[in-house]
């Protein structure tokens, strides 16, 4: 390692630990901001998740008039069934549809006797291909669909739409905030360090005297905040796996939902992401501490 | 070595200095005196880049200070030697540490530093003193770290702002006598001071200020 890097490692580490507690103070900031940071992550992260989950597993039902004879039935079945946008196709004859209704809502039984069998229409459940599966193209595909032999459409897509719109909303919302709070953050941190900067001053005058350039006064300070920032980060990331399980855990017990092993933890290039964020915040407030007294001093 | 033409520093409506012209030559000694609010600590604070000259031409070492700019200041004060009255040590860096100060801004090896340490350690009278903090020294040995500290990296002129204000007399000889071993050695120096005394025990150059205009050169 170069004589001169070792010099300005040794520098903060020294200066870390002559200022221990006004540096946990910078480095609790920061912990605190990414913590937050992190929240944000791992519910745009598994909301998104959730949207894909949802995207992959759509599906068209097309209802047919029940005056469409069964031949003509299995006819449209096996057209659709050869069009390239369409993964598989399956018949839900009126008994079919009946009975799954019968057995998913029992107490339904006698009313479903009493209107006859012909209730529910039969229909087709189609699964389109992944790449077909995207907004805007189920509506395509859903006009292709003959009028003549289908009397309604559904595939719910209109709703994860509108929760994707949500979504949109959620992602600027969170830009809007995690901005306020990275500045106020660095606000934070800046005038911590100030602190640290202003308890060296007699020190840092003496440097600049005997002819020290303004790179050799702030590179310790940089190091201090690089290592306040991973410190910080490293913090905010074992808070967040604890809130993460105790989330988990709690739903569970709550709700005893699938859906909250499906609830995950930040993947690596979103924990990457954070012990950045961290780092930049320790790194650019000591910048912005040690050049405002720098400005001061001649 | 040093040369002002029509230097004038004003603070707002306060003259500080008025229209100085002086050359001072390598190897000289002089003292810049003159009563409390002459001038002096300006004179000295402009040679060393802290202040610019509001009119007129400073050259220090061959440098115009007057258009110096900020970048350019550190490498400025690696040919000057400071020393002060209240000595500007840092309590919490041994007096090794304080004096290697100026060379490890330089970016000196360890081995130079510790080798140059303990030669000027030698020169003002503090062999082995190097691993002390300096406030458990006297007021004379902590002035003598500083004059160590101002020499360590063998600039070619030495300012010294009321270096014995703050000694008593047999300390306030002993770190003249340090000053003038080092000005023998080619060093200029340049000594703020209104200790009349101290000036007829070492008789030098005198450069007096009054009300910022210089009277006697």
């Amino acid at each position: 390692m170069p004589q001169r890097l070792q010099h300005v490692i040794r520098r903060a580490l020294r200066s870390l630990w002559e200022n221990a507690y006004l540096n946990s103070v910078s480095a609790g900031v920061i912990a605190a901001t990414t913590l937050l940071f992190g929240v944000y992550l791992s519910v745009q992260f598994n909301l998104n998740r959730m949207v894909d989950t949802w995207d992959r597993d759509v599906h068209v039902s097309a209802y047919f008039h029940p005056d469409v004879p069964e031949q003509r039935r299995f006819d449209v079945r096996d057209q659709i069934a050869q069009r390239q946008d369409v993964l598989k196709v399956r018949y839900v004859s009126t008994d079919e549809a009946n009975r799954w209704m019968q057995q998913r809502m029992p107490a339904m039984e006698g009313i479903l006797d009493e209107l006859g069998s012909e209730t529910l229409p039969a229909s087709l459940e189609i699964s389109l291909t992944p790449s077909s599966a995207k907004p805007g193209q189920i509506d395509d595909f859903a006009r292709t669909l003959s009028v003549t032999d289908f009397s309604d459409v559904d595939y719910g897509q209109e709703w994860i739409e509108k929760f994707q719109g949500f979504l949109s909303l959620l992602k600027l919302l969170g830009a809007i905030m995690g901005s306020l709070i990275l500045v106020a953050a660095m606000f934070l941190v800046m005038n911590t360090v100030y602190l640290v900067v202003y308890n060296r001053k007699d020190e840092l005058e003496i440097q600049k005297l005997v002819g020290a350039t303004d790179g050799y006064i702030t590179a310790p300070f940089l190091v201090e905040g690089l290592i306040q920032g991973l410190i910080g980060s490293t913090f905010a990331l074992l808070g967040l796996a604890a809130v993460h399980r105790l989330l988990v855990a709690r739903l569970k017990d709550a709700f005893e939902l699938a859906v909250t092993a499906e609830l995950m933890f930040l993947p690596s290039m979103y924990i990457a992401a954070l012990f950045i964020a961290g780092a930049i915040l320790g790194v650019g407030a000591s910048l912005l501490a040690v050049y405002r007294f720098l400005s001061k001093v001649n | 070595m040093i040369r002002a033409y029509h230097v004038t520093k004003r603070y707002g409506d306060v003259h500080a200095l008025r229209d100085v012209t002086v050359k001072l030559g390598k190897g000289e000694f002089c003292y810049v005196t003159g009563p409390s609010g002459a001038g002096k600590t300006t004179m000295l604070k402009m040679l060393y880049g802290a202040v610019q000259p509001t009119e007129g031409k400073l050259l220090v070492g061959g440098v115009d200070v007057s258009k110096l700019s900020r970048r350019r200041l550190p490498y400025l004060r690696r040919n000057i030697g400071i020393v002060f009255q209240d000595f500007k040590l840092i309590p919490t860096r041994t007096v090794g540490e304080n004096v290697g100060l100026a060379l490890e801004v330089l970016g000196s090896s360890r081995d130079l530093i510790d080798r140059r340490v303990n030669a000027v350690l030698n020169i003002v009278g503090l062999p082995g003193r190097g691993s002390e903090y300096p406030p458990t020294l006297s007021g004379g040995e902590q002035q003598r770290v500083a004059v160590a500290r101002a020499i360590v990296n063998d600039p070619s002129i030495l300012l010294a702002d009321e270096p014995t204000g703050n000694l008593d007399g047999a300390m306030a000889i002993e770190v003249m006598e340090i000053l003038r071993a080092i000005n023998l050695r080619g060093t200029t120096v340049m000594v703020a001071t209104h200790d009349t005394g101290l000036m007829n025990r070492f008789p030098f150059r005198k450069l007096r200020f009054e009300a910022g205009r210089l009277v006697e050169s």
